[in-house]
């Protein structure tokens, strides 16, 4: 393609790329520009773009009324527990489904595969009547059990495994390796991409969970940040502006480690095809 | 996802299972279950007994809190008669339809991605990501302010063209749009990036090949492109069809539960809970939570099915 | 992806048809309602026990944690931990522990759901206490001790309370050039001056009054009382939306929305009449003492004053306080007991009263209130006491409330006549009512 042409399209490309971009990004860049707004600029008919004096203290003031840091914690917590065994768990299972012959595989998927055919709040009852039971309410083990174990975790891990050629184990056996250690050193680091997305996807779903971690939890400093600013929302004497800003910090942590991973995650999800 | 699924790509359904199935050594013994097991420990306790009871249920009338008679077909009848069953399920469709067009946008924008030398890529990625990553309950405040018909900036800019716009989420019709929209929005990202680990992954040979034979644009898109793509395709869509059947979370934020226009706009899962935690009628609602449960698995069903046949023909 | 196996899809079905044939399972039949007449005698002060107390208001806590520093002098080895969850998410929450009988050990309970755990055994009638003397049912508004009573038990007695007014935005009365009515207003005073106020302030965007009409409480059931008419019959049975009366007080609203003096439904379900009024949008808001923390933390509050609502046919205003109940599964009842007591006092309400947002339900204990917003009289919430009529409930309120919430705007829309929109309800109503 001559240069010309080429700097050409590629104009055309940076047009629809960015004015995509733009749409994608815009409502994070309003909520930023609200959360420094007063009220008064909020509620205006011909939108303020850009607040006259810019209103910090509606930051301050969710430090104020939430314990920012503890619930902070909580969410931290949980997030890794859960994510950090549903890579182990998934790992294994998918492993096993994807790669070992033993009876009843396709029914046990399936029973797996089945519960993501169920809304979540269906299980709601009966999981928390669960918990009960194994004596775990107002634990750490309560809020963080059920979601140790993903459907979803295990069918990508499956997938992952079953795209491996096979030769990749034919040859691990040959030299002698037994399946735990065909499976940590050579098919394992193959499927190190899958192993982020499903971290992504586990790290998110955690981070954002509301009603499980309210309903099996009685004690505030348990409270993950979701739960937290669902309070926050709740609560009529805190106006629109604060209410942005603390749903600002409530993503924030997420946000910047995505922005800071941004190249792993994204280009983790791109690579393992080029293997 | 993208990734492990485009991985298989280039091979037809058939041969992969074959290899798969060659890779199971007979006798792997315990090992399996070793691997297994404290997976379906947890699955087992926490999500299949659940799902049993909850199938129990719907054949029974349940008191507000527990206790609960044998109904047999009661709650069933009653709900294949209610109207809003029909109409939830309609939204659910419509919505569903809605963020799979995003399916498309996503392909055309990943392949624009793709271009090869195009400067700020890894920028772009990063906002049409954004969204994907965002808490739900956070950005639906956000979209609330946008979609407010008297002070959304969506109103105002409507109002440059002369366009009176409505109050987008109290506005029968409207308030399914404006869900479905922000469905789009917020799934878009994750289509997007699936889909181009999956064009990446199409060896660059192939589109070589075709331009030295003089094939248009439009032929290496229909021949190369779409058949090569097709797997990561077909992730996105089972994946966002899934996600789009539950809608719940989106529709509650947005919408709130002291709305009128609810029963016109209600998801099949709102639908359930409205009937489960508002009207406290726990056996109805365990009934619509199965009709779920079977939909989803027919709709995937058939998806699978629809796939094999797509592949074969590649 | 393509080898997804055909059989373990097959599965899936087989789960449904296995858990058809799982008959029988354990059955947790709601626990019968324990023996009413059991005496209550306070616990010994050495009573040790670990309570969670259920709430659902952030800004109270502060209030209920002096309470509870007081409650511990009297019994310091009672450990009270107090569980805040959104409302929102607060009956979801505590239907799930109700299932399981694993509720709070004191919790707050409101009107609408109150029936609901009372008739199913779920809370501890307060019988032991009033015999006992801990508890005196006559402290209270009556009207009140009658909302936690079902069936001549007593379940809980509030312990605060809120009553409906008009609250007044001056400068923007100043600034139409229309007077402030007095206190002694009727309907028609109500509707003229709004419309003033929106037609004089329309280039500005602002309304003549606002309110939360996603609900009756602060709207809709005062009018229907002042015109004569009622929500739902005396005995829970049957709805009282079909009567000529309780069509006049829907028809207030709709006349405001159609000579413009009150936004439409659809503007005020995007933003709150609350949220109007303290951006100084609208002129009034009729709307609860609740409102009074939100008013005084706004910019407007310096501009405030409050009127009571207007007269109908009859003086009415809407009643409707909380109670703190004990869960029957409590295993720690006689020290949950103390607390609801301990809560009740007096001394445990003038606390409340002097630290929180909210009037306190013990008589003699509001003078905190009255006098919280200087200039601003607060006391005629207090003297709405004596037309005030309680909230209507039934046993399962949570569903007609929503054919309320689905049915009403259409006619206050005008996009359906009233009597029509009524007719509909009022079937529909009758027919959830005759389940219940």
């Amino acid at each position: 393609m001559p240069r010309a042409r080429r700097r050409q399209s590629h104009a055309l490309i940076h047009l629809v790329l960015g004015v995509g971009g733009l749409i994608m990004a815009f409502p994070f860049l309003w909520q930023i520009v609200m959360s420094l707004s007063t009220n008064a600029e909020v509620q205006s008919v011909t939108p303020t773009f850009w607040p006259e004096h810019l209103q910090w203290q509606n930051y301050a003031a969710v430090f104020q009324r939430l314990p920012f840091l503890s619930q902070l914690w909580t969410s931290v917590l949980i997030t890794v527990i859960r994510t950090l065994a549903q890579i182990v768990l998934c790992t294994l299972a998918g492993y096993a489904f994807a790669r070992m012959r033993f009876r009843g595989r396709a029914v046990l998927l399936g029973l797996v595969l089945s519960i993501l055919l169920v809304p979540s709040q269906a299980y709601l009852i009966s999981q928390y009547q669960i918990v009960q039971n194994l004596g775990w309410l107002n634990t750490l083990a309560g809020i963080v059990a059920p979601g140790l174990f993903s459907a979803y975790g295990t069918f990508l891990m499956r997938t992952a495994f079953l795209n491996l050629p096979a030769e990749l184990e034919e040859a691990a056996r040959i030299d002698g390796s037994g399946p735990l250690r065909t499976f940590w050193s050579v098919l394992l680091p193959v499927v190190r991409p899958s192993i982020s997305v499903l971290a992504i996807s586990a790290v998110l779903w955690s981070w954002n969970e509301l009603l499980w971690p309210l309903v099996v939890s009685t004690r505030a400093t348990q409270m993950p940040l979701s739960a937290a600013l669902a309070t926050l929302a709740g609560d009529v004497t805190v106006n629109y502006p604060v209410l942005m800003a603390a749903s600002l910090l409530a993503m924030a942590p997420i946000l910047i480690l995505f922005i800071l991973l941004q190249r792993r995650v994204i280009d983790g999800l791109a690579s393992s095809g080029l293997k | 996802m993208p990734a492990d699924v485009s991985e298989s790509a280039p091979a037809p359904a058939a041969p992969a299972t074959r290899r798969a199935r060659r890779g199971v050594r007979r006798g792997d013994g315990l090992w399996p279950w070793a691997f297994v097991l404290p997976l379906l420990a947890g699955v087992g306790v926490f999500y299949i007994w659940p799902i049993l009871q909850t199938a129990f249920y719907s054949f029974t009338t349940w008191g507000v809190f527990g206790g609960f008679k044998w109904s047999g077909l009661d709650n069933y009848g009653r709900l294949f008669t209610d109207p809003q069953l029909y109409r939830s399920l309609l939204n659910t469709l419509i919505y569903t339809a809605v963020v799979l067009l995003g399916v498309p946008i996503a392909a055309w924008l990943a392949s624009l991605l793709n271009t090869p030398g195009l400067r700020f890529a890894q920028f772009y990625r990063v906002l049409f990501f954004l969204p994907y990553v965002a808490m739900p309950a956070a950005v639906a405040l956000v979209w609330r302010m946008i979609f407010n018909g008297d002070y959304g900036i969506l109103n105002w800019a409507l109002s440059l063209f002369g366009i009176p716009g409505p109050s987008w989420v109290n506005t029968p019709g409207f308030a399914l749009a404006a869900v479905s929209v922000v469905g789009l929005w917020s799934s878009l990202g994750f289509s997007m990036i699936v889909l181009a680990a999956g064009l990446k992954n199409i060896p660059p040979e192939l589109y070589e090949a075709a331009e030295l034979d003089g094939a248009s644009r439009f032929r290496q898109f229909r021949s190369i492109t779409l058949p090569l793509l097709a797997p990561s395709v077909f992730f996105v869509v089972v994946v966002t069809t899934i996600a789009s059947f539950q809608l719940f979370d989106l529709l509650y934020a947005l919408l709130g539960n002291h709305n009128a226009v609810l029963p016109k706009t209600m998801s099949l899962v709102y639908y359930f809970y409205s009937a489960g935690f508002v009207e406290n009628d726990k056996g109805f609602a365990a009934a619509i939570a199965m009709v779920i449960f079977v939909l989803i698995g027919l709709v995937t069903l058939l998806q699978f099915r629809l796939q094999r046949r797509w592949a074969g023909n590649a | 992806m393509a080898s997804f196996p055909r059989r373990a899809l097959a599965a899936v079905a087989g789960t449904v048809a296995a858990a058809a044939t799982l008959a029988a399972c354990s059955s947790t039949g709601a626990s019968t309602a324990s023996d009413s007449d059991t005496p209550y005698s306070p616990p010994d002060a050495n009573i040790s026990a670990n309570l969670t107390y259920a709430v659902w208001d952030q800004t109270q806590v502060k209030a209920i944690n002096a309470n509870l520093a007081e409650f511990n002098k009297k019994y310091p080895n009672v450990k009270v931990n107090v569980d805040v969850t959104p409302y929102t998410n607060y009956f979801t929450k505590l239907q799930t522990e109700a299932s399981s009988d694993s509720l709070p050990d004191v919790f707050w309970m409101n009107g609408p759901n109150f029936q609901l755990y009372a008739s199913n055994g779920k809370i501890e009638p307060i019988t032991g206490e009033v015999k006992a003397g801990a508890i005196d049912p006559k402290n209270y508004p009556q009207s009140l001790d009658q909302l936690y009573t079902l069936d001549g038990v007593q379940y809980g007695v509030p312990k605060d309370f809120d009553t409906i007014g008009v609250w007044i935005n001056k400068a923007l009365f100043a600034q139409a050039g229309v007077p402030i009515p007095n206190k002694d207003w009727t309907w028609a005073d109500l509707h003229s001056t709004a419309t003033q106020i929106s037609q004089k302030l329309a280039s500005q965007g602002v309304y003549g009054i606002t309110a939360g009409m996603d609900s009756g409480q602060s709207t809709y059931y005062n009018t229907i009382f002042q015109a004569g008419g009622s929500v739902i019959s005396p005995d829970g049975k049957k709805s009282g939306y079909d009567s000529p009366a309780t069509a006049k007080g829907i028809q207030f609203w709709t006349d405001l929305v159609k000579s413009k003096a009150m936004p439409t439904i659809k503007q005020l379900t995007d933003t709150t009449g609350d949220q109007w009024f303290v951006s100084g949008k609208s002129a009034m808001y009729q709307g609860g003492s609740w409102a009074r923390s939100e008013v005084a933390a706004a910019p407007v509050a310096k501009d405030i004053a409050v009127l009571p609502v207007p007269k109908g046919d009859q003086q009415a205003t809407v009643i409707h306080g909380l109670s703190n109940v004990v869960a029957a599964s409590s295993p720690n009842k006689q020290a949950a007991q103390a607390l609801q007591v301990f809560l009740a006092s007096k001394e445990a309400q003038q606390q409340q009263g002097d630290l929180g947002a909210v009037i306190p339900a013990y008589n003699g204990t509001q003078d905190a209130f009255a006098k919280s917003m200087p200039g601003v009289d607060l006391q005629l919430f207090l003297d709405e006491v004596s037309y005030a009529k309680p909230l209507p409930v039934s046993k399962n309120t949570a569903v007609w409330n929503t054919l309320e919430t689905n049915l009403l705007p259409d006619a206050f829309d005008g996009t359906k006549s009233v009597d029509g929109a009524l007719k509909d309800l009022a079937s529909q109503m009758n027919a959830d009512l005759a389940k219940e």
